[in-house]
């Protein structure tokens, strides 16, 4: 019984980090879906935004020295802006290029956006200093047996939640909201119906971006690890998550996040850690090759 | 006569919305038959269900007397793929068991593989009869099915026996290979079946466009559809793709065969460009080409196979009157080397003159068919064109 | 039949070629001959993996990222055939081809039914999980420590161990895949192929098989790409797996972006210019910048989807000059008769 006990609290710790990591992944999905919601574009370069987040925290709470929390404000409008300004060089001037285009740009902004922060920050794995952080982040808030939950897990659980919520009210409730579910239905109607389409695509990208960033800061607390290619992987699970919830739907996402980030650490826990990563890259390809459509999305078929 | 095209209570739903209602159209040899109607009416969804792109929801299409749509409905053919695959798993688990549980030792190889032959014999033979006579087929199907549950049961309850007999030395392979130089051939044979139309639309698969290509249905699209970068004459020569047989070795090797493949489209690819009479543009980059000209290479492209029929989705949209009398005179000739032309046309005075028999499609529904005359006076026609009722006229 | 005696252009140009690509080790250029040599070697194995990932997306239309994993398969069953069996080039060759297409049709026939951006994704996954698959299978290819030990190719049991033998066994290979290429695009399969990158509905209705026809294409570039990568096992005789990392998919990706998707002439300058180019940067960058070296490929990616979309010899440029050279072979023998 002993044992039975351990390993179920074990299993509850694991469940605990799952979670943690899957508020993480939906955060970044986020990004993903809305952008492909709004102009079907799979924006690869969205991994770059969640690393240069982290990166710039970090160098405004080093650097500059600004307290934490003003650092995480700050990061998450410069990330919206450099989200805007990601869409209006790269992809603007293609919106009506074949697919194939913007896909490679997107591939190439996220290229490029890598190995610049590895020329500007090298490749070497950073970490936030302690003492800048609020001190109470490293203690358990809750403990029971052998399963604890920190504040810092707290703390990502509850910026999580409130930023999907902030999310869902935006989308849904707002005058901008509506106009992007317009947008992503048919963009030349919206056009029509006196809709700024260009105003509404740089609004998704500022959104998505700004959470990709915030992600960014919250895995760099977490993991305790900054470093160039940390979107790269990030980036694809998310996208993954994006996928498996049903790409274009933003509860999709959220939830295709929480499934995938507990099926991750589950997986390396109990099958084998070698594969961690290759975990989500399975799901992906299962997912896109038996239920395209994701756990709630819709069908996009092609019009003859 | 049998008709070349018979549809038959054709349905098609998108979603709530019925782009197709019960229609019924039937076109002989060699006739030109006109569909009209107003816009969205439902006549490029019925071309696309005609030619595989979109699945209708309901209805039967022959063409040249084969059925070409799945003939059961949905729950059936789920019901019948289910019990297939129930039958395959059960016969791939019956055979061993009964090789291992009630074969005395004394059996050579030789009789096993004959006695697994003859099983699975008699198996593809019902198979076999299941796909051309249906109902009592199933019925047998479902006979074997039952013994083999039964023999499945029973043989799990004695599951120590068996493997005892093999424990007891009896070789391994007295099990294995017979069982498997009986049991491959069966699946190959029932796999082999799917390929076939017949079988594989009582499944539920449509016959794809390509195939339908094949079988000799070529078409032209609304809004041009051309393979805009290559030049005029290998868009016609990919309209020839169904006429050749070189794949990848043929390609690589380059054989005699190959090299004649080549000069035969080339040379049919060149007489379809002569007969629209576009030779002038044939070493051109198709987008190179003036609207009308792209109409004509479209034409052209679906005529090179030679098809039994040719589908013309508004081939005069677009085009100024000399060019729409050419078309005329270009659609008769189509008709005299004995294809039949289904044509969807707004210009009524080409559709009057051109057609044999016209058919009406409004919301979806065929209103009227007949003779050019006859719709010219139908009232529900002038009603469906106009706008109101007679009274109002 | 005997042929009009014209030649034309191309076959000046590839004769021109062949015969400079076979003075080249002559040339007097001193003690760095062998360098040069070295980096003419790495640019033809690219010219070779640029022919091959260019049969998906440039003649076929599909975003294919997962094309590196076929090189790391060809590799590690070139490194593994010659290490456990001491098998020759010329048995590895065939055998690592036909493993690359065997993979190929494996992922292609499930996976190439999807939509483009889907297509791309999946790929992208199999080229990860084949660097994780090689990287943790200890047992098989020893993980991350790398196959070390390769043995060299021989050629009627004479060992090539220096520079221009590998470079002259590079080009011949070069020139089997240019005539295998050559072939495929001037022939039904070539047209299917592109009749399926125009416009996907018009060609199945042109009686076109298009998951037929997407699967050869991928299981040809698949073996193209593994052919590559056993050359490279024997060449290099060191293989690890973080060199078939996703980047080296996007660096191919670059070469044929850069040069012109589906035009033969294009991908191959895309490799002949951007790998020497590599090199140079190599010599003149210092380590730690070196190592950013892609952000100039996404930068070329990025720049040229904004400005020339097309690449250096566009698709559309490639076909009129075919057509040209239909027009004048036909006229030829039009005059004659």
């Amino acid at each position: 019984m002993e044992s039975l006990f351990e390993q179920s609290s074990l299993f509850l710790q694991q469940l605990v980090n799952g979670i943690t990591l899957g508020g993480v992944y939906a955060l970044i999905a986020v990004g993903y879906t809305m952008v492909y919601g709004v102009i079907q574009l799979i924006n690869f370069a969205h991994g770059e935004i969640y690393m240069l987040g982290a990166f710039l925290a970090y160098t405004m709470v080093t650097v500059l020295g600004l307290p934490f929390f003003a650092a995480f404000a700050l990061t998450l409008v410069i990330c919206a802006v450099f989200g805007i300004l990601l869409d209006l060089i790269a992809y603007r001037p293609l919106r009506n290029a074949p697919r194939l285009a913007a896909l490679i740009t997107a591939i190439g902004m996220s290229i490029f956006l890598q190995n610049l922060a590895l020329m500007i920050w090298g490749s070497q794995i950073k970490s936030y200093p302690r003492e800048v952080l609020p001190p109470v982040f490293s203690k358990a808030a809750w403990t029971f047996g052998e399963v604890s939950l920190s504040w810092l897990q707290v703390f990502i659980l509850s910026v999580t939640v409130v930023f999907m919520i902030l999310l869902h009210l935006i989308i849904h409730k707002t005058r901008i909201g509506t106009a992007m579910r317009a947008v992503s239905q048919d963009k030349t109607t919206s056009a029509l119906m006196g809709i700024g389409v260009n105003r509404v695509i740089s609004f998704t990208f500022a959104i998505g971006s700004a959470m990709g960033g915030m992600a960014g800061i919250l895995v760099g607390l977490y993991y305790n690890a900054i470093f160039p290619t940390m979107g790269y992987i990030a980036g694809i699970k998310a996208f993954a998550a994006a996928v498996l919830g049903g790409i274009g739907s933003v509860p999709g996402a959220m939830l295709g996040g929480g499934v995938l980030g507990i099926a991750e650490v589950i997986g390396a826990g109990y099958i084998s850690s070698e594969y961690r990563d290759g975990i989500s890259y399975a799901v992906m390809i299962a997912v896109i090759l038996f239920k395209p459509s994701g756990l709630i999305g819709r069908q996009i078929g092609e019009k003859v | 006569m049998n008709p070349i095209l018979h549809v038959k209570d054709l349905s098609k739903s998108f979603g709530g919305l019925v782009a197709l209602q019960s229609v019924d159209l039937k076109a002989e040899t060699a006739q030109i038959v006109g569909l009209i109607g107003p816009n969205g009416a439902g006549k490029t969804t019925l071309f696309n269900c005609l030619t595989g792109l979109t699945p209708p929801t309901q209805g039967q299409i022959e063409f040249r007397g084969n059925p070409i749509v799945p003939q059961f409905s949905e729950g059936r053919i789920r019901l019948l793929k289910a019990s297939t695959l129930l039958f395959f798993i059960l016969g791939w688990v019956w055979v061993p068991l009964f090789y291992s549980l009630f074969l005395p030792r004394t059996f050579f190889k030789v009789e096993l593989v004959l006695l697994g032959i003859f099983i699975l014999g008699m198996r593809c033979l019902m198979v076999r009869a299941f796909v051309e006579f249906k109902i009592w087929a199933w019925s047998l199907m479902f006979v074997f099915l039952l013994s083999d549950l039964i023999t499945g049961l029973w043989a799990m309850s004695h599951w120590g026996t068996s493997i005892a007999l093999v424990g007891a030395g009896f070789p391994f392979g007295y099990v294995a290979l017979p069982w498997a130089i009986v049991a491959v051939p069966f699946s190959l044979f029932f796999m082999g079946l799917l390929l076939s139309r017949r079988v594989r639309l009582l499944y539920g698969f449509r016959v794809s466009p390509d195939a339908l290509c094949r079988m000799g249905m070529g078409r032209t699209f609304q809004n041009i559809r051309l393979f805009f970068n290559l030049s005029v004459l290998d868009n016609v020569k990919i309209g020839f793709h169904g006429q050749l047989k070189s794949g990848f070795w043929q390609t690589l090797i380059r054989g005699r065969s190959q090299r004649q493949e080549e000069e035969s489209a080339e040379r049919a690819a060149l007489e379809a460009l002569r007969f629209v009479d576009l030779q002038h543009r044939t070493f051109d980059l198709a987008s190179s080409l003036a609207y009308g000209e792209q109409r004509w290479l479209e034409i052209a492209r679906a005529l090179v196979a030679r098809p039994h029929l040719l589908l013309l989705d508004e081939p005069a949209a677009g085009m100024n009157p000399q060019e729409s009398a050419r078309l005329m005179d270009l659609i008769f000739k189509i008709r005299k080397m004995g294809t039949t032309v289904l044509i969807i046309e707004h210009d009524m005075k080409v559709m009057m003159n051109l057609a044999d028999n016209i058919f009406v499609l409004d919301y979806g529904e065929m209103i009227a068919q007949g003779s050019p005359d006859e719709i010219r006076d139908n009232p529900r026609v002038i009603e469906a064109y106009l706008g109101g009722g007679p009274s109002t006229c | 039949m005997p042929r009009p005696q014209e030649v034309n252009r191309s076959q000046v140009l590839i004769i021109g070629l062949v015969l400079l690509a076979l003075m080249l080790p002559w040339l007097p250029f001193g003690a760095s001959t062998n360098y040069i040599l070295r980096v003419l070697t790495t640019a033809v194995l690219y010219m070779i993996l640029a022919l091959g990932l260019n049969i998906v997306p440039g003649f076929t239309g599909l975003l294919d990222l997962g094309y590196v994993g076929f090189y790391g398969i060809g590799a590690y069953t070139s490194g593994l055939l010659a290490i456990h069996y001491d098998l020759s080039l010329w048995v590895i060759l065939p055998l690592a081809a036909l493993n690359g297409a065997l993979w190929g049709i494996l992922l292609g026939a499930p996976t190439l039914r999807l939509t483009g951006d889907y297509f791309a994704i999946v790929t992208f996954g199999f080229s990860e999980l084949v660097v994780l698959v090689l990287r943790n299978e200890l047992w098989l290819t020893r993980g991350p420590m790398g196959l070390p030990g390769i043995s060299p190719p021989s050629i009627f049991g004479h060992p090539l161990t220096r520079d221009w033998e590998f470079f002259y066994l590079i080009v011949f290979l070069l020139a089997v895949v240019f005539v295998v290429v050559r072939r495929m695009e001037d022939s039904r399969l070539g047209r299917a192929w592109f009749a399926i990158r125009e416009d996907e509905i018009a060609a199945q209705c042109c009686g076109v098989n298009l998951i037929r026809y997407k699967v050869t294409a991928f299981a040809i570039s698949a073996s193209i790409g593994a052919m590559g990568g056993a050359f490279y096992a024997k060449w290099f005789k060191f293989i690890h797996p973080d060199m078939f990392k996703f980047w080296e998919s996007i660096l191919i990706l670059c070469l044929i972006v850069f040069g012109g998707m589906g035009s033969i002439w294009g991908t191959m300058l895309g490799a002949l210019i951007l790998i020497p180019l590599t090199e140079i940067l190599r010599a003149v960058l210092p380590q730690s910048l070196f190592s950013a070296r892609y952000l100039i490929y996404g930068l070329i990616l990025v720049l040229m989807m904004r400005w020339r979309p097309e690449g250096l010899i566009p698709f559309e440029s490639a076909q009129a000059e075919k057509a040209k050279q239909t027009q004048k072979r036909l006229t030829g023998l039009v005059g004659k008769e």
